[in-house]
């Protein structure tokens, strides 16, 4: 009976628990290491070019002294102000039809039995799934074959339409799963309120996804103000996009410091244009907060 | 919504099938046909002749160098990308649009600007060494390590996003529910969270596989001409003084034979495209 007491007590260990929590801290630290090299790595290149947009050598093999004379000079380049002004002519045009097509195109997609939808969403999803070269190659191919009736096709339109293409899906995309938060009585009570159909689509379902349409919009512009291989295809003679633009001269080695200027310019917008969006819509959500 | 607005679907499906489906046809029948810039319109037929540009030893090596690196590539972004997702997901940092605009925002940069710029430091004389007195990378340039390099950073965020979303839409619920019946953190990780965001996975493996595949810019600058990919072979079929339609269209009819394999896989884990973005 005494005996009882004597038997060894099981330890947590023995229950197969293993503690690992000696090791937590190096690898928590490790993965800091990690995450900021793979976050280094995708930012190198921007870095890079922020150094050689303030390097007053023309060559990059060398830092000499900081100048800010290429920024000016970017208004003296005339091949890069050409490329520049095309790029933004093609993808301005391009990302507001999309945007705006492309978000009625998602209403009526929504309307349409499931069966159906999955049907279009899955041609939906080809041009941005599709190789860009076999969509650029292909679209060069069908456009090359209507030559005959129009003759001088290629140029600013056969890149719209290029572009066109392969913004839609992604603002089709992007409003569809805010189409499917939205309340299904919205619609229905704006209707039982009076309203014609199409009014009630503008002043009720539209403000009720303008956060899909406007990352749509966004995704729709990054995507064509970077693309490279499909207007590689589709652009005419003398009509250069940036990229086309920079392709070219960079097989010649004499590509102007202005660019790298000009590529850092748009990067400083872009992250100051979207820190501001984000900081007022936190203001926003504050007051919200307040009236509560 | 009510069945008013179907109408407006109808011009989107016109304008798709018209543009999905009339070039990718085009390109199908001129792989078929002996059309190139030499030859009019109205004189082309059917010919069978350049298919033995399949079997070129230059054109298979350009076939197995493409492969060789969309895989690698894809597996690189894959280690990377969920690493970086779920980095993210586990922090306490839940303002997804910020996420969003970081990892985008290298992308608003142009492409071939950017990867000039990773050929220029990947060289032995560049501006960081003349800044800080040694070169980062070494001597790269030109070799495989430096295209794949190349390949990884560019499409990395392809891979991060949409592994992102899918960690995202897991419930919260069923994690506490693994700790509470037992699981180590590992365990959680392996057997309950993993699983859930295979989707994105998917989705993320076939958006950078995919590029990778028929890039040629990439592998044109940073490999100075050393590895020739597909689309490599493609683009210097346009650019010859005949232009070999007939020719590009084969190789491209090639790679949209991977693509559809890809798409397949991606509809049997994701009916509408949910995760790609």
């Amino acid at each position: 009976m005494t005996n009882e007491k004597n038997y060894p007590r099981a330890t947590l260990q023995e229950y197969g628990y293993k503690d690992f929590s000696k090791f937590e801290k190096p690898v928590k630290i490790l993965k800091h290491i990690l995450f900021f090299v793979i976050f280094l790595m995708l930012y190198l290149s921007i870095i890079v070019i922020a150094i050689q947009s303030v390097n007053s050598s023309v060559r990059t093999s060398e830092f000499l002294s900081i100048t800010f004379d290429w920024y000016p000079n970017i208004l003296q380049e005339e091949d890069l102000m050409t490329a520049i002004r095309n790029t933004f002519i093609v993808s301005f045009v391009a990302t507001s039809i999309a945007t705006v097509a492309g978000t009625f195109f998602a209403v009526g997609l929504y309307s349409l039995e499931k069966k159906k939808r999955q049907k279009i969403m899955l041609l939906n999803n080809v041009p941005m799934l599709n190789a860009d070269i076999v969509t650029g190659f292909s679209l060069m191919l069908m456009f090359r074959l209507m030559m005959p009736l129009f003759p001088n096709i290629f140029g600013i339109f056969t890149l719209v339409m290029a572009h066109l293409f392969f913004t839609f899906p992604y603002v089709v995309l992007s409003v569809m799963p805010k189409l499917k938060e939205t309340d299904p009585n919205l619609m229905d009570a704006a209707l039982d309120l009076g309203i014609k159909p199409y009014k009630a689509l503008i002043k009720v379902v539209i403000p009720a996804i303008k956060a899909g349409i406007f990352s749509g919009m966004l995704l729709a512009l990054t995507m064509s103000i970077d693309d490279f291989v499909i207007s590689y295809f589709n652009t005419g003679a003398g009509f250069d996009n940036l990229s086309i633009w920079i392709y070219g001269v960079i097989g010649r080695r004499n590509l102007t410091p202005s660019v790298y200027a000009f590529s850092t310019l748009l990067t400083i917008f872009t992250l100051a244009g979207l820190m501001g969006y984000t900081f007022i819509q936190h203001s926003k959500k504050g007051k919200k907060g307040e009236l509560k | 919504m009510g069945k008013t607005f179907k109408v407006l679907a109808i011009p989107y499906q016109i304008w798709l099938y018209i543009l999905v489906f009339v070039p990718l046809i085009a390109m199908v029948l001129i792989a078929v046909s002996n059309y190139d810039s030499s030859v009019p319109l109205n004189q082309i037929n059917i010919s069978l002749n350049h298919w033995s540009i399949l079997v070129q030893r230059q054109n298979m090596i350009a076939f197995r160098n493409s492969v060789v690196f969309a895989v690698l590539t894809t597996l690189i972004s894959f280690v990377l990308g969920y690493f970086a997702a779920y980095h993210i997901f586990q922090s306490k940092f839940k303002n997804k649009f910020i996420i969003l605009t970081i990892v985008i925002l290298p992308m608003w940069s142009n492409l071939i600007l950017r990867v000039d710029a990773l050929n220029n430091i990947f060289s032995q004389n560049n501006i960081i060494s003349s800044i800080i007195g040694f070169s980062p990378f070494g001597n790269i340039t030109g070799k495989p390590i430096a295209i794949l390099i190349g390949l990884v950073f560019t499409y990395l965020p392809f891979m991060i996003l949409p592994v992102y979303t899918a960690l995202e839409k897991i419930d919260y619920a069923l994690q506490e529910a693994a700790l509470d019946l037992g699981l180590t953190p590992f365990k959680k990780f392996w057997k309950v969270i993993f699983p859930l965001s295979i989707k994105g996975v998917v989705t993320g493996s076939i958006m950078v596989f995919l590029p990778t595949l028929a890039g040629f810019a990439i592998p044109k600058i940073l490999g100075k001409g050393n590895f020739l990919f597909i689309g490599n072979v493609i683009e210097n079929k346009l650019l010859s003084s005949t232009i070999f339609y007939n020719h590009g269209s084969l190789l491209a009819v090639v790679i949209l034979v991977f693509i559809l394999g890809s798409i397949l896989l991606l509809t049997r884990f994701d009916k509408e495209g949910e995760t790609l973005l």
